[in-house]
């Protein structure tokens, strides 16, 4: 059997940040948690449906001040995160570095603003199946911003010690996919949690 | 070339102009996976992780079967006494819970592991790390999970974990806490491989296998990896609200405090019902594809079939309230369950069609995969006949909880995963033990795993009928089910034996087969194009693929196009453009490592802490991120990555 080489690899790029496989596995990853979203948010909705006052009687809607504010902060944590990945695209790394460093630093903010709204939650998540919801999906966000923290965290120790390039930069790449998705996924989260309440009434 | 002459450096050269031998060796070596116990915990390419976990999900297939064997000893007569209440209902629930999340899921991932980046010309996987990491999740989820048995610890408010029944109220103790943890756990290691499978399919794909060129197989695998993505995270959810309604007092499923009982079923069907499905997408892939080596013809109706796969994943996710016809809910809805159940008919015949149409007339070749693929046909169309029937209301509710479900899911279950499975089994052994298996033995396992099925299950279809229900430990003697269950029994220690007798089969291969070469069946698809068992590379030259049955093609043009120009002393696979898989760029895989084994074990300790105390989640959360850290951190030297 006569064999011919009829596609040389030679030439083809060896990063390709932006089309490489784990990207698309982290486009996976955010799937899976966009369906988590939204089945705790149709399980709120499928609860307020079977429950005759909802939030209970006697329970206000959460305050809506500090979501609010968490809202406006999640989108420009996001935008220095883009900010950041230009300069990598540019080669710039120092404009890297800072810019991760300042969404790390936004996003602390948020976790501190989410720490103190939660306490002022009007019910406990033992109470009711409205606070075990309120609590639990409040949660699951807080575990997102932290683990999307952390994880920056780690590429921005890596970028001030000069280990990411323009080609060499899948992992700014992915964290900041993920970073973007923890962001979006805030919108549908407040609309359910804060307004919904607000508007059903 | 055999795989030892590769491994030497000392065969012929491929072909005259491209791989030398010495240049095959040093990519062999660069592929190679450390030998020794050590070595073990850091293999990562899919060939070893596939074969692991088809491995271990028949051990759990095998213990599952045991307990099964146990229920039927139990119901043999009526009040028998080799089961007490409490211990039925364990037994009961650990063989659902493992035939299910244990055996059925993880066999069909295993199988797509070891065969999908094979027929798709790739060299590994995508993420091989992962891969690793998702095999030893399983294995040490699904053994504590097994082992909570043998403790007297195990879950016993059956597999589906109905709350209230599964909730702290009337389910106090550890038994639904492990139930709980390690399934949420375990659908992790499921999810991992299904995101793996799907980047592979859609990336890795050997440069000209379009979408259009790919094999039957891998289609129904990406099915079912999109349907395992959106149907798993419900379960997840309920599992975890569950844990939480058992741990931190939340009132989810409680409906003084506002929870609702109903709110469990609805998640766990709506993964449940696609789960069926899950199963039964890859096993029919498998059959395509046995009925096309064994036909030795293209299928008939590609196009349709793979319409017809796509359309089955999509109508499963409109059916799960068909197990809830019994729950009060609005006529409105139940009506348009039952159309939505009844229409699955549609795509399912279409394939049916397309199997007699690409039978019809074809010399077939009758050998033991064969043969499991024809007892499929019987066995999983008169399950079908069944679901038509429960799929309407006004039949289910007179059947509802009876052993007439329990004749039906067997046989849809059975006949729909486990004989395909056979037949894929048998059908790929020789390619990943390099060994034949004896075709006598194997006639033989058919002929008595068929009767023994049959014999076991047939008659439960007339005990439901005549008012048997399910989930009873025992019943009266007055009743008059004692002969009917009798024969049932006997049937499924005769199942029993047959089974025993194709495991009799692997080991006597195993031990003294004779050698398969690369090629036993006269196949078509790619993973017929390397050694058996496959080159630690797959493919030392990645193919070029311009038809769907390449290997078949190269036999008739004489000619056969290859890649050129990837690394040999590390690991390069192709990536390829979504539709037209034309050639856009270099993956370059890692080897060898002990660090997703370090994970696994970390987020175990976790999860295994949530039993116990709500802590463990804060703690884990940690100690997984360092793990994680440890796992992905750059090795210097940087610039040689």
């Amino acid at each position: 059997m006569r064999v011919r080489v009829a596609v040389d690899a030679n030439q083809l790029d060896r990063f390709a940040p932006h089309t490489h496989p784990l990207w698309w596995g982290i486009l996976g990853a955010v799937a899976i948690e966009a369906a988590v979203v939204a089945t705790l948010l149709t399980s709120w909705f499928y609860l307020a449906t079977q429950s005759a006052a909802w939030p209970p009687e006697g329970t206000a809607p959460p305050p809506i001040l500090w979501p609010t504010v968490v809202l406006c902060l999640l989108p420009v944590s996001s935008m220095t995160m883009w900010w950041a990945g230009k300069g990598s695209d540019a080669g710039d790394a120092r404009r890297l570095s800072l810019g991760l460093a300042l969404s790390v630093l936004v996003a602390c903010l948020v976790l501190g603003v989410r720490a103190v709204q939660m306490t002022a939650f009007d019910i406990r998540w033992d109470a009711h199946a409205y606070g075990s919801m309120l609590w639990v999906i409040t949660g699951f966000h807080f575990t997102h911003v932290a683990s999307a923290i952390v994880g920056t965290a780690a590429v921005t120790v890596l970028s001030f010690r000069g280990y990411f390039t323009p080609s060499r930069q899948l992992g700014v790449v992915v964290d900041t996919l993920y970073w973007y998705f923890v962001a979006a996924a805030y919108l549908p989260i407040y609309l359910v949690l804060y307004i919904a309440p607000r508007v059903l009434q | 070339m055999s795989r030892a002459a590769v491994l030497e450096g000392t065969g012929e050269a491929l072909h005259p102009a491209g791989t030398r031998a010495d240049e095959l060796a040093a990519i062999e070596r660069s592929w190679a996976s450390p030998p020794g116990f050590l070595g073990w915990f850091t293999h990562v390419n899919h060939s070893n992780i596939g074969r692991r976990f088809v491995l271990t999900s028949f051990v759990f297939f095998l213990l599952a079967g045991i307990l099964g064997l146990l229920i039927r000893l139990q119901l043999a007569l009526p009040l028998a006494e080799v089961l007490d209440a409490e211990s039925y209902n364990q037994v009961m629930t650990v063989h659902g819970t493992a035939m299910m999340f244990l055996f059925a899921i993880p066999a069909m991932e295993g199988i797509a592991i070891a065969i999908v980046p094979l027929m798709v010309g790739a060299r590994d996987m995508a993420f091989p790390r992962l891969n690793a990491f998702g095999y030893y999740v399983y294995l040490i989820g699904g053994s504590v999970f097994f082992g909570s048995l043998f403790l007297g610890l195990a879950p016993g408010a059956g597999w589906f974990s109905y709350v209230p029944l599964a909730g702290p109220r009337f389910a106090p103790g550890y038994g639904v806490d492990i139930w709980t943890t390690m399934i949420t756990f375990i659908e992790v290691s499921a999810l991992t491989a299904a995101v793996e499978l799907i980047v592979t399919i859609l990336k890795l794909r050997a440069p000209g296998m379009s979408l259009d060129r790919m094999p039957i197989f891998v289609w129904a695998v990406l099915v079912m990896a999109f349907m395992i993505l959106f149907a798993m995270p419900a379960v997840i959810v309920a599992s975890s609200l569950l844990m939480m309604d058992r741990l931190i007092d939340t009132q989810f499923f409680v409906a003084e405090a506002g929870g609702s009982p109903l709110l469990w079923q609805h998640l766990f069907w709506f993964f449940g019902h696609p789960e069926v499905y899950i199963i039964l997408v890859p096993a029919l892939g498998m059959v395509t594809t046995v009925i096309v080596t064994f036909t030795r013809r293209e299928v008939v109706g590609y196009n349709a079939l793979v319409l017809a796969i796509v359309g089955i994943g999509m109508i499963s996710f409109g059916l799960w309230v068909h197990h809830m016809y019994t729950t009060g809910l609005p006529f409105m809805g139940r009506s348009f369950f039952m159309a939505a159940s009844s229409m699955i008919a549609i795509p399912s015949g279409v394939q049916v069609f397309c199997w007699i149409a690409t039978l019809w007339g074809a010399r077939i070749r009758m050998a033991a995969p064969m043969l499991w693929v024809l007892a499929f046909f019987a066995v999983f169309i008169a399950g079908g006949l069944t679901g038509v029937m429960v799929a309407s209301v006004p039949f289910d509710r007179q059947v509802h909880d009876s052993y007439f479900i329990v004749a039906h899911f067997h046989y849809v279950l059975m006949g729909g995963a486990v004989f395909p499975l056979m037949a894929g089994v048998t059908y790929w052994f020789p390619k990943f033990t390099g060994r034949l298996l004896s075709e006598r033995l194997g006639r033989w396992s058919v002929a008595t795993v068929f009767a023994g099925f049959n014999l076991a299950f047939f008659p439960m279809h007339i005990l439901g009928l005549q008012g048997m229900p399910r989930r009873i430990y025992t019943y009266l003697p007055e009743m008059g089910w004692g002969d009917l269950n009798l024969v049932s029994t006997s049937g499924s220690l005769l199942l029993a034996a047959g089974f025993a007798i194709s495991l009799w089969n692997v080991a006597r291969s195993l031990a003294r087969g004779a050698p398969a070469g690369d090629d036993p069946w006269g196949a078509g698809t790619l993973e017929w194009a390397t050694a058996s068992p496959p080159l630690n590379s797959n493919f030392p030259e990645q193919p070029v693929v311009l038809g769907r049955n390449p290997v078949w093609d190269w036999a008739r043009s004489g000619h056969r196009p290859i890649v050129g120009g990837l690394s040999i002393t590390r690991r390069e696979t192709m990536v390829t453009t979504l539709l037209d898989a034309r050639p856009q760029s270099v993956q370059v895989l890692p080897g060898p490592t002990p660090w997703p084994f370090v994970s696994a074990l970390v987020a175990s300790a976790s999860f295994f802490g949530l039993i116990f105390t709500p802590w463990a989640f804060v703690a884990g959360f940690f100690a997984a991120f360092l793990s994680f850290l440890a796992w992905f951190w750059p090795r210097k030297p940087w610039r040689e990555d």
